[in-house]
């Protein structure tokens, strides 16, 4: 378990870029990265000799300007240089990456489809149950509570599907094929987690395929070291905390309970500080806590007044987790986060 | 030529003037009020970021009221209440904040007013072309600003789609919008009056002697800002009129049908294309960023020849790279689209197209860094401002490229990544290339400097500042951290870098603090600056031959234009500057 544990540790928030959880993001993120080291060396290179024409040429040293313009290739060869290298970059990176991210779907019999439709202010999820076919839908069945999506009632394809608002469950190291579409205004579906990002259009549906790293379980990031925090208790910033549930329990001298394993210092600030002012004074001065659920779809194209609280939990499993979980919903039944 | 100014009553010289000199100095203090009212609206967006859901200060308290902040109760125990802003004010705040700032605020001080004070003076002419369309332009920007404005007093508030107005949200928003709508075709008509009348001066009214190729770059920007005003506007103003027949006359340009809003279908024929909007809004917006820039890269050019005393390096370079970069700019614009479901072949074509047009702005960068080899710098404030705009609007377009390349878009596309990206290119860019501007022209227009300490004390703090601002937007997008966000404490990733948003808000409140010393010198200046001659910098163009400040129809006589406008430090010369007209 403890080694598990170690192997699956896959980084944590607040660190740079979002950990990487996705088989193919390692290109997008090499990509990035070597931009910025070539950014890095042009500005610097830039900058030195902008500084040190700076120095040299300050007016207080006398003398005249130079009338004729300086000779010599140096800028020439930059700027060639630079061209050269974002062609390099445009056909040897980008391109193939994104051939990647948008041709070649994996086969229909291989992946685990579902269909994520947008709406203000959810992601409403699609599963196509045992039968692995879509039901039917249309805006004259939608109900708000039990059938968001509109589901046919009389579509034998419909019977066994799964809908879910708010929760995307899915399986590690398989393709993950999500089809993408809206309701009303446009939405964007965005993992960062994942690096995917694709825009929710009504009227349209869009694909997007991504493979989650083995390993990468809801359970195994929950127990890995790097989101598990220690979190000191007089410098704590509150934002960071509310997110955060203790990973044990934790006592005042009395032996009572302050914090319990599982649960947060509070959603506000108020209860937030007075938790924590209350952990200060149990002579605690360092918490452990860690995400209640590390993962997260979110909305990435502003879509009304509460866009930025549109977001679903994303649940990673191993096989055999992903089957109990299909097995736990009773299709038409709606799980709500 | 006559001075027959004084005979003009008041209103007829300083409100509804022809004169272009009077009308760019209305365009630069009502976009300077403009600049001031987009900041203030970015502020109280920067506090709800900074402290989610926490009462407003009271300067912003005081003067706020539904429904852009509500009541919430801040002490249970005394029952004591405060306001906050609300999800709907936030993005109204946010849609108007970036509608002011490059429709109101930085074209018409970039074109509107330097353009105009100095396009027709450097051209040696009298005045524009059309005096009167020139007129025209000024008020009918101020009427559309003022509609724009008044968005802010309409039930349900001003418009909050964003300042791209994407539909189908933009068509189910608030009254607001309608008024946006409106407010935009007024001002891109005044921009079409106000670009051709540049274009037609440009080529029409150069003094004898002034060829193309002896103009100074400041006017080749402003020219090819023109024709991208003129070309690039039209198809958004159509767009916007169509997406006022779809608010009010039930029309379905961009509407798909079948749309399910809060669980009601929206009653509409159907069978529009949201991403239509998309497109010809880019068409024009990629354009656009260029109008926000070549006239501050204009400006810049000027700064520094006259500080360096030597010819720009790569005159020659620096027009066909704008020319190019105008050209280019209107086949970029679905890179704002990537992650629309654009597959590989359009992508191919606009990734492509992107990362050639950075190489005109590379060799631009390079022209007018090599210009400092050799020189003998002044360090005055235009220079300061003109010199720090380099490295600030290197990063700008150095982070457009992993913006450009679609792969590395996916993980960068709607995070303040992008924002960064921008705002270094106008903000720290354009802005301060204005600054410069002011500096520099000051004396012209007035008669009188600027001060000189004051001047430096604004530079030193807007600088400083102006990077706590906006460099940790680059790590908060690189955190994945979404832009058009009320709260970014919601998410995970976002709560875990909310101390840099703490830190860009207090950059922002140092940056206001810092334009305080920039206030009281604009004012003071105007009654106590030194008095100066005509030719105050020891310049070369033409503007620095007319009288400061020049009167009606500018020059004493009408000049002839014998050499380049960059002539300084000419070898053999008694003085290290060779003026463009012949004495
Ligand atoms: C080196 C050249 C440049 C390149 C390669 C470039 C590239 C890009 C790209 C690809 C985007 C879209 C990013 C996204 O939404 O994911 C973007 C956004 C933007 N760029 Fe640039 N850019 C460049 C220069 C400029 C300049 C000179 C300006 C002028 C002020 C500018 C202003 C903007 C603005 C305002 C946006 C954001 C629009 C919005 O979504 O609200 N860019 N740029
Ligand atoms: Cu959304
Ligand atoms: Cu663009």
């Amino acid at each position: 378990m403890e080694l598990l544990a170690q192997a699956a540790d896959f980084g944590t928030y607040g660190k740079w870029m979002p950990p990487n959880l996705s088989v193919r993001g390692g290109a997008i993120d090499q990509l990035i990265e070597i931009l910025h080291y070539f950014m890095a060396v042009l500005f610097v290179g830039w900058g030195i000799f902008f500084v040190y024409c700076l120095v040299r040429f300050r007016s207080g040293k006398g003398g005249s300007a130079q009338y004729h313009p300086v000779k010599g290739k140096a800028s020439k060869y930059a700027e060639v240089g630079v061209a050269i290298f974002e062609a390099v970059l445009l056909l040897g990176f980008s391109m193939p990456v994104w051939g990647e991210y948008k041709n070649d779907p994996p086969p229909a019999d291989k992946r685990v489809e579902v269909r994520a439709i947008g709406e203000q202010f959810q992601w409403n999820f699609h599963y196509p149950g045992p039968d692995g076919k879509f039901g039917r839908t249309n805006a004259k069945f939608i109900d708000n509570v039990s059938n968001t999506i509109g589901l046919d009632p009389d579509d034998p394809n419909g019977k066994d599907d799964i809908q879910t608002i708010g929760a995307l469950h899915l399986p590690v190291g398989r393709p993950i094929y999500v089809r993408i579409t809206s309701k009303d205004v446009i939405h964007s579906f965005a993992i960062p987690t994942m690096r995917v990002k694709q825009d929710a259009i009504p009227g349209m549906e869009v694909p997007v395929w991504f493979q989650i790293k083995e390993g990468a379980t809801t359970a195994n990031l929950l127990k890995s070291k790097s989101m598990n925090e220690d979190f000191d208790t007089a410098k704590t910033n509150w934002y960071r905390v509310r997110h955060l549930v203790a990973s044990k329990d934790y006592a005042d001298k009395s032996g009572q309970i302050i914090l319990a394993e599982g649960a947060g210092i509070g959603l506000s600030r108020d209860a937030g500080e007075k938790k924590l002012k209350q952990l200060r004074e149990a002579g605690i001065d360092s918490i452990n806590m860690h995400p209640e659920n590390p993962l997260e779809v979110i909305c990435a194209q502003l879509c009304g007044n509460s866009h930025f609280k549109m977001k679903a939990q994303l649940y990673t499993y191993d096989d055999a987790g992903f089957e109990a979980w299909k097995k736990s919903t009773v299709p038409e039944v709606i799980e709500e986060f | 030529m006559s001075d027959h100014s004084h005979e003009l009553p008041f209103w007829k010289k300083y409100i509804f003037s022809v004169d272009h000199k009077v009308i760019g100095i209305q365009y630069t203090v009502t976009a300077l009020l403009f600049l001031a009212f987009g900041f203030g609206l970015m502020l109280v967006m920067r506090y709800q970021l900074a402290y989610p859901n926490q009462p407003l200060p009271g300067v912003f308290a005081s003067v706020l009221s539904e429904p852009v902040v509500g009541e919430v109760t801040v002490n249970e125990a005394t029952g004591e209440t405060g306001k906050v802003l609300t999800g709907d004010g936030y993005n109204a705040f946010g849609a108007m904040h970036g509608t002011i700032m490059v429709f109101l605020a930085i074209v018409p001080l970039a074109v509107g007013g330097f353009g105009n004070f100095v396009l027709p003076l450097q051209c040696g002419a009298p005045d524009m072309a059309f005096p009167r369309l020139n007129m025209a332009s000024y008020w009918t920007y101020l009427c559309g600003g003022i509609l724009m404005l008044f968005g802010f007093f309409v039930k349900g508030g001003a418009a909050n789609s964003g300042w791209t107005s994407y539909p189908p949200l933009s068509l189910i928003a608030t009254t607001g919008q309608t008024i946006w709508l409106l407010g935009m075709v007024i001002l891109i008509t005044s921009s079409l009056l106000g670009s051709v009348n540049f274009i037609v001066t440009a080529v029409q009214l150069r003094v004898q002697g002034l060829s193309f190729f002896r103009l100074p770059f400041f006017v080749w920007a402003q020219l090819v800002t023109s024709f991208l005003l003129l070309l690039a506007f039209p198809p958004l103003e159509a767009a916007g009129l169509l997406q006022l027949m779809d608010r009010v006359a039930g029309t379905s340009f961009f509407d798909p049908g079948g749309l399910i809003i809060s669980g009601v279908e929206r009653n509409s024929a159907g069978g529009g294309s949201p991403l239509l909007w998309q497109h010809l809004f880019w068409f024009l917006a990629h354009p656009e960023v260029y109008v926000l820039i070549l006239p501050g890269l204009g400006i810049i050019a000027e700064v520094i020849a006259n500080n360096t005393r030597k010819p720009l390096w790569g005159y020659k370079s620096l027009v066909y790279s704008a020319i190019f970069l105008g050209f280019m700019s209107f086949i970029v614009w679905a890179h704002h689209m990537y992650l629309t479901g654009m597959g590989t072949t359009l992508s191919t074509f606009f990734q492509a197209t992107t990362m050639i047009i950075s190489v005109p702005s590379v060799i631009i960068l390079t022209c007018l860094v090599i210009s400092l080899w050799g020189a003998r710098i002044r360090f005055n404030t235009p220079m300061l401002f003109a010199l720090s705009f380099l490295p600030m609007f290197a990063i700008g377009g150095l982070t457009g490229l992993p913006l450009g390349l679609t792969a590395s878009d996916i993980h960068l596309h709607d995070t303040y990544y992008v924002i960064g990206h921008f705002h270094y290119v106008v903000a720290p860019g354009t802005i301060f290339a204005m600054f410069a501007g002011v500096y520099y022209w000051y004396p012209k227009a007035s008669g009188r400097m600027m001060n000189e300490w004051l001047g430096r004390i604004h530079w030193f703090g807007s600088f400083v500042f102006i990077n706590a601002v906006f460099m940790p937007f680059f790590f908060l997008g690189m955190a994945g951290v979404l832009r058009r966000q009320f709260d970014q404490t919601e998410t995970l990733h976002g709560a875990a870098v909310q101390g840099l948003t703490v830190m860009a808000t207090w950059g922002a409140i140092g940056l206001a603090l810092a334009q305080i010393p920039f206030v009281i010198n604009f004012f003071w200046s105007m009654f106590a600056g030194q008095r100066v001659g005509a030719n105050p910098w020891k310049a070369t163009t033409l503007e620095w031959t007319a009288p400061s400040p020049p009167p009606h129809g500018n020059f004493d006589a009408v000049p002839v234009v014998a050499r380049g406008p960059y002539e300084y430090s000419v070898p053999g010369e008694s003085e290290d500057f060779s003026m463009q007209a012949t004495a």
